[in-house]
C-alpha cells in the first residue's frame, strides 16, 4: 500500500518526521518497505524554480515548423522567451513554467540554451514532466486568473512523500489511507477526522433494481444511479493522488472508484447503466457454459461457483475481481450505476485463484472487507461523481439480509501481562483499546466492525494491547522443569556417517528432491511441476550425485568424491510416501575406492557387511549388494576414467549399529597370524572363499581378508591366485601350533572341496 | 694378563668408533667368542678369577650397549638432517561438510545447549498439517497452487517447518522444547535469491508460564551464540495464523553492528524470521488446555543466513555442488 503523506494528513494531523512515523509503524503495525519522494524534489530551492506563467505571445519558430516561440510572463523581470513543442495553447494561456536550474523529477536539470538558433529561457510544462499525469499530448493548462510568478507548488501538488507499507493478511483495514490514519491516530493518540464523504443532494428517487441470490457470497450490495454524467479527465489533484498511490488515472468516474477504494478500502465498480439489460443488477453464481469478456479483453470461461454480477440477460462482471468489457464506462457514458458492495473472501479468492487473476479489488476482498463500509464508500463516491462528472444522483438501493453484529469478547487485562511477561496497568490497556475504537464495558470488549474478522477472541484483544508494548518486553529465559538436550541415536549416527565420509575425502553435496520422471520407476508425482526436469520425488540419491559429478568433470575439477545424506520418498499406496534416510556417494577411484569407502563406513559403525555380486544396480556398472544397499563401478561416457558409486539405507544401517560396544579380549590369549594363498578359477570370488572358510573354521577364525590377487606367470590361464591374511584366535585358551594347523587344514580342505582351490606353497 | 688394562682399552676403542660397523668389529675383538676375555673365561679354573672376569665382561657389555644406542641415535639424527622440510607433505584428499550442514549442526548444537530436543520431521505432508492445523485461512495466497507444490488436493510438499510443531504436539504432552530442521518447498522459479527448495529451522517451547519475554531471551541467546556477543534482538508486530501475538524478529546488522549501512538498508537491523506465542486455537486442536499451557514458536531460513555470512552471491550455488565452491568451506 502506497500512502501519499499529504493525503494522510487530510485525516490525521501528523507532525513527527516521516522516518519516525515509519519506525513506529514497523514496531506496532506493519512492515515499511520505504519512504519515497515523488514529483519535484524539494531541495536547494528547487521548488521555487517552478512558477505560474502567462503566455503573452506565441508565434511559429522562424527556423522550425513544429516549434512555437513564446514570450512568457513569470512575474519578476522581463518576459522570458521559451521554445515549446506543443500547440494546444496560444497567447493568454496560463501555464506552469520551470526556470533554468530547475531539476525535473526525471533528474534532468534545465539550462538556458539555444534551440534552432533561438534562445529558450525555461520550459513550459506538460503534466507527465512533473509526475501529475501521464499525458504528453500538450502542455498543462492552468485556470486563468492565477498571478504570474506564483510558486507552482501553491497551485499544484508538485511534491509528495509516499510511505510504502506492506500490510499483513489480517489487516485489510490498512489497505486504505483512512485506515492508516486511524492506526496512526491510535498510536500517537491524535485526533482523527470523520471518514471522508457526505451524501450529495439526491435529485430524484428512481428505483434501483438489485437482487442478491446468494447472501453468503454477497452479504450486501448498494447500487446508486446517476444521470447526466460527463466523462472526461479527472482534475489534477485527483490524478496526482492516484499516481502517487501507484494507480494510473483513466477517466473521472473510473478514477473516483479507485480513489474511494484507496481512501476507504472498499473496492467499487461503475457500470454504464444504459448497457445493463433491463436496468437490473443480479448477484448470482455463473450459469453452465457461461463466458465473460473482462475489461482486460480476455474471454473468461466460468465455473458454476464463480460469483457474477449480471443484468437481466447475462453476466456483466466477475464480482469483486474485474468488470466486463461490454458495460464498461466509456467516453459516451452518461448514466452510471455505482456498485458499493461486500463480497465473501473465499468466494472471490477461489475464482481469482483459478483464473490467476489478482486485482486491487480481489486482493482486498480475499482478506475480508468490513460489510459496514459500503455505505461510507457510496457517500464519498456519490459526492465526487456529482462534483467532478456533473452528474445528478437519482436512485439508491441497499440490499442485505441483516449485517453481522461485531463481536463482543471477554477480556482480562492480566492475560496480557501473562503473555507479555511485563505488567501493563488495566487502565492503560483499556485506554489503548479505546484509541483503537474498541468499546470497553467492564470485562467485555466490543470490536470495531473493521476488525471484526481478525479480533474474535480474548487472545486477539491481548495482541492489540501487546503490539503497543512490544518494545518494552525484556529478555528472559523459561524456568525449566525438564531438559531434552540430546541427539537421538539416529541423529548421532548420521553425524558419524558424515564425518567418516568427510574423513575419507568426500565433499558433501546437496541435490534436488525433485527429479525427472522415468517410466520404469514408481515415484510420487507433483500435480503441477515447474518443469519436466523436476516432476517427481526422488527414490534414490544416485541421479543427483551423477549429475553433480558430471558438472564437476565439466568444470575441470579433479579428485572428485561427493556424498549426500538425505531423504528419498518411496510410494506406499497410502496418502503419504515413506521418507527414508539414505547416504549415497560417487567418487573417482573406481569400484575399489567406493567399496573401500563403505567397508570403512561399516567398520566405523561396528556393522559387518556382506557383499553379494549384482549387475542390476542403478549406476549401471558391475557391483555388489549388501543388506543395506549397493556399491558399483560407474561406466558412462560423461565420466571418463574409473568411477565408483554407492547408496545405503541409513535407517537400515542404524538398526544394526550396536547400542553398546562390549569389550572383547585381545590380550589374554594371543592370536596366530598366517598368510594363505589359493589358486582358483577366475570366476570364484574372494567373498565366496571367505564365507566357506568361516563355515569350516568356526569362530576361532577371527579375521580373513584378501590382500593380493595375481594372474599370469606361475598361475595357469583361466585361474588366479588370491592371497589372504588370516588370524586365528580363541577367547578361552592359547592356540597351540597344532590348533592353528588344524584350523588351517579345515579351511584348505573345505575350499578344495567347494571350489577346487589349491593352496599355494 | 692385566684385565684392568684390557677393560680400559676396550672401553677406549668403543668410544673411538663412529659407525655401527666399527662398533660391531670392536665387539668381536673385545667381547667375541675368540676374544681374550672370552677365551680367558672359558679357561678359568678358580671362583675368584671367574667372578673378576665376569665383572669385566658385564662392564664391557654395558658400555657396548650404551655406545650402540648412542650411535643409533646419532645415525637417526643424521638421517633427519637430510629431510627437506619445505617439501610438501603427503597429499590426503580432504572432504568437507556442505556449508548448509555446517550451519545446521551449529544451530542444532545451540538448541542442544538450551536443552532442546532435535526432532526429525517429514517433508511430504497433509494439507491438514501444513495449513489447517495451523489455522491458515482458506484465502491465504500460500495455499495457492501457484505458490505450493501439491501432490494432490490433500497432500503437498511442506511450505514451512511449522508442520513439525503439529507433528510433535500430536504425539506428546507438555512440557515440550524441540527444534526441527529440514527441507521446505515453495513453487519459486530458481533465482539468485530463491530456490524451490530451501531449509528452515523451527523451534517450539510449551510449558507453564511461558511469555514473550522468554521468547525474546531465547532469541537473544541463540543469535549471540550464532553471531557473537553484543547482538541485540528486536521484535516487531506481524501476523501468522498460528501465533497470537505474532512478531517478526530482527538482529543487529552483522556488517555495521547497528550503525546503519546499505546491507541493512540503514536500519541497523537485519530481518531474521517469524515468531509468536502459540495461538490457543492450535493448543485446542492438540488437546492442550490453553489456560494451563502457553508457549512460543519461531522459525527462520538457513540458506539465506549461510549465504549472507559467507558472502555467497547466489543461493543456487548451494545446489550445484561445484568442488571449487565446496572446497572453500
Amino acid at each position: 500500500m502506497k500512502v501519499p503523506i499529504s493525503w494522510l494528513r487530510e485525516y490525521v494531523p501528523i507532525e513527527m518526521p516521516i522516518a519516525e512515523l515509519a519506525d513506529r509503524l514497523v514496531m506496532s503495525t506493519c512492515e515499511v518497505d520505504g519512504i519515497e519522494a515523488v514529483g519535484v524534489a524539494d531541495v536547494d530551492g528547487n521548488l521555487g524554480l517552478f512558477r505560474v506563467g502567462r503566455v503573452l505571445d506565441a508565434v511559429k519558430h522562424p527556423n522550425a515548423d513544429r516549434l512555437q516561440l513564446c514570450q512568457v510572463d513569470v512575474g519578476a523581470g522581463n518576459p522570458r522567451q521559451i521554445v515549446c513543442g506543443a500547440w494546444n495553447f496560444g497567447a493568454g494561456a496560463t501555464v506552469g513554467v520551470a526556470l533554468p536550474g530547475a531539476v525535473l523529477p526525471n533528474g534532468l536539470q534545465l539550462e538556458q540554451r539555444k534551440v534552432r538558433g533561438e534562445l529558450s529561457d525555461g520550459m513550459i510544462l506538460a503534466e507527465d514532466e512533473i509526475e501529475l499525469g501521464t499525458d504528453h499530448s500538450g502542455i498543462m493548462l492552468l485556470p486563468n486568473g492565477l498571478e504570474p510568478g506564483t510558486p507552482l507548488a501553491d497551485v499544484l501538488p508538485l511534491t509528495e512523500t509516499v510511505l510504502e507499507l506492506e500490510t499483513s493478511h489480517n489487516r485489510p483495514d490498512l489497505l486504505a489511507v483512512y485506515g492508516i490514519a486511524r492506526e496512526v491516530a491510535a498510536l500517537y493518540d491524535l485526533e482523527l477526522t470523520p471518514p471522508p464523504g457526505t451524501d450529495p443532494q439526491r435529485d430524484a428517487d428512481e428505483p434501483v433494481d438489485v437482487t442478491i441470490e446468494d447472501f453468503e457470497a454477497c452479504p450486501r450490495y448498494i447500487g446508486r444511479l446517476f444521470r447526466g454524467a460527463t466523462i472526461g479527465p479527472s482534475p489534477v489533484w485527483l490524478r496526482a493522488r492516484l499516481l502517487a498511490a501507484g494507480m494510473r488515472p483513466i477517466s473521472n468516474v473510473v478514477d473516483i472508484t479507485n480513489y474511494v477504494m484507496l481512501a476507504l478500502g472498499n473496492p467499487l465498480h461503475a457500470f454504464d447503466y444504459a448497457k445493463l439489460a433491463g436496468g437490473k443488477i443480479v448477484v448470482r453464481r455463473a450459469k453452465p457454459g457461461e463466458k465473460l469478456r473482462t475489461l482486460d479483453g480476455v474471454e473468461r470461461e466460468l465455473e458454476s461457483y464463480d460469483l457474477m454480477i449480471a443484468d437481466a440477460d447475462r453476466s456483466v462482471a466477475l464480482a469483486g475481481i474485474m468488470g466486463g468489457e461490454e458495460t464498461e464506462i466509456g467516453d459516451g457514458t452518461t448514466e452510471i450505476l455505482l456498485e458499493a458492495a461486500n463480497f465473501d473472501p473465499y468466494a472471490i479468492f477461489r475464482t481469482s485463484e483459478r483464473l490467476r487473476l489478482r486485482t486491487e479489488g480481489s486482493n482486498r476482498w480475499e482478506k475480508g472487507v468490513d460489510p459496514y463500509l459500503p455505505e461510507q464508500a457510496a457517500k464519498l463516491a456519490a459526492q465526487l461523481i456529482v462534483e467532478l462528472a456533473g452528474a445528478s444522483w437519482v436512485g439508491h438501493a441497499d440490499v442485505h439480509a441483516g449485517l453481522p453484529e461485531p463481536p463482543v469478547v471477554r477480556f482480562r487485562p492480566e492475560r496480557t501481562d501473562a503473555v507479555l511477561g511485563i505488567e501493563t496497568p488495566p487502565d492503560e490497556q483499556h485506554a489503548i483499546l479505546g484509541r483503537l475504537e474498541f468499546g470497553v464495558r467492564g470485562e467485555m470488549v466490543s470490536v470495531p466492525t473493521w476488525r471484526a474478522r481478525d479480533v474474535t477472541r480474548e487472545i486477539d484483544v491481548v495482541e492489540e494491547v501487546a503490539r503497543f508494548r512490544l518494545g518494552d518486553v525484556p529478555a528472559r529465559l523459561p524456568t525449566r522443569q525438564a531438559m531434552f538436550g540430546r541427539l537421538s541415536k539416529h541423529q548421532r549416527i548420521r553425524r558419524r556417517i558424515e564425518d567418516v565420509l568427510v574423513g575419507f575425502g568426500y565433499a558433501e553435496a546437496y541435490t534436488w528432491t525433485l527429479v525427472p520422471e522415468e517410466s520404469e520407476i514408481v515415484a510420487v508425482r507433483l500435480q503441477e511441476p515447474l518443469s519436466s526436469e523436476q516432476a517427481v520425488l526422488r527414490t534414490s540419491l544416485t541421479e543427483g550425485l551423477l549429475a553433480s559429478a558430471r558438472r564437476n568433470v565439466d568444470a575441470g575439477n579433479d579428485d572428485i568424491a561427493l556424498f549426500e545424506q538425505a531423504h528419498v520418498y518411496l510410494p506406499t499406496g497410502e496418502q503419504l510416501p515413506e521418507e527414508r534416510w539414505r547416504v549415497g556417494g560417487i567418487a573417482q577411484g573406481g569400484f575399489a575406492f567406493a567399496k573401500g569407502t563403505i567397508e570403512g563406513l561399516y567398520a566405523a559403525l561396528n556393522v559387518k557387511p556382506s557383499f553379494q555380486s549384482a549387475d542390476d544396480l542403478p549406476a549401471a556398472g558391475r557391483g555388489a549388494r549388501t543388506d543395506e544397499g549397493w556399491v558399483a563401478s560407474v561406466r558412462e561416457p560423461e565420466l571418463p576414467g574409473e568411477w565408483g558409486a554407492f547408496e545405503l539405507d541409513v535407517d537400515a544401517l542404524v538398526d544394526r549399529v550396536p547400542d553398546l560396544i562390549v569389550y572383547e579380549d585381545v590380550i589374554t590369549y594371543p592370536p596366530v597370524r598366517q598368510d594363505l594363498a589359493f589358486v582358483v578359477s577366475d570366476e570364484v570370488t574372494a567373498g565366496e572363499l571367505v564365507a566357506a572358510a568361516r563355515e569350516a573354521a568356526g569362530h576361532e577364525l577371527r579375521e580373513m581378508s584378501a590382500f593380493d590377487v595375481y594372474r599370469g606367470g606361475q598361475v595357469e590361464p583361466g585361474k588366479k591366485s588370491i592371497a589372504f591374511s588370516v588370524t586365528f584366535q580363541s577367547s578361552d585358551r592359547t592356540l597351540t601350533d597344532e590348533d592353528a594347523a588344524e584350523l588351517r587344514n579345515r579351511i584348505v580342505s573345505a575350499l578344495e572341496r567347494a571350489f577346487g582351490a589349491q593352496l599355494r606353497a | 694378563m692385566n684385565w684392568e688394562e684390557y677393560a680400559s682399552n676396550a672401553l677406549k676403542s668403543f668410544a673411538e668408533v663412529t659407525t655401527a660397523g666399527e662398533l660391531a668389529e670392536a665387539h668381536t675383538a673385545w667381547l667375541g667368542r675368540k676374544s681374550e676375555l672370552k677365551v680367558g673365561l672359558r679357561n678359568v679354573r678358580d671362583r675368584e678369577t671367574g667372578m673378576a672376569l665376569n665383572a669385566v665382561r658385564e662392564r664391557l657389555e654395558e658400555a657396548f650397549a650404551a655406545r650402540e644406542a648412542e650411535l643409533e641415535r646419532g645415525a637417526l639424527v643424521q638421517l633427519d638432517q637430510q629431510l627437506d622440510v619445505t617439501l610438501p607433505g603427503t597429499r590426503l584428499r580432504r572432504g568437507r561438510l556442505h556449508p548448509l550442514t555446517q550451519i545446521r549442526r551449529e544451530v542444532e548444537d545451540i538448541f542442544l545447549g538450551l536443552g532442546y530436543e532435535i526432532v526429525d520431521t517429514r517433508e511430504v505432508e497433509t494439507v491438514w498439517h501444513n495449513f489447517d492445523a495451523l489455522s491458515q485461512p482458506l484465502t491465504h495466497p500460500s495455499r495457492s497452487h501457484r505458490d505450493t507444490f501439491y501432490i494432490n488436493d490433500d497432500t503437498l510438499l511442506r511450505t514451512h517447518t511449522s508442520t513439525g510443531q503439529i507433528r510433535v504436539m500430536e504425539e506428546r504432552q507438555p512440557p515440550i522444547y524441540i527444534a526441527t530442521l529440514g527441507r521446505t518447498y515453495r513453487r519459486d522459479t530458481p533465482s539468485p535469491k530463491n530456490t524451490p527448495s530451501f531449509h528452515q529451522v523451527e523451534a517450539l517451547a510449551v510449558d507453564r508460564g511461558i511469555t514473550l519475554a522468554d521468547l525474546k531471551g531465547t532469541l537473544m541467546h541463540f543469535f549471540r551464540a550464532m553471531f557473537g556477543e553484543g547482538r541485540d534482538v528486536r521484535m516487531r508486530t506481524s501476523f501468522f495464523p498460528f501465533t497470537e501475538p505474532s512478531v517478526e524478529f530482527d538482529v543487529t546488522c552483522f556488517l555495521c553492528a547497528g550503525e546503519g549501512c546499505p546491507f541493512c538498508k540503514y536500519t541497523g537491523w537485519f530481518e531474521m524470521g517469524g515468531a509468536g506465542a502459540v495461538d490457543p486455537a492450535v493448543f485446542e486442536k492438540m488437546g492442550y488446555d490453553p489456560e494451563e499451557w502457553s508457549g512460543f514458536a519461531w522459525g527462520l531460513g538457513l540458506d539465506r543466513i549461510a549465504a549472507q555470512r559467507h558472502g555467497i552471491p547466489d543461493i543456487r550455488m548451494f545446489w550445484e555442488n561445484d568442488l571449487r565452491v565446496l572446497r572453500q568451506f
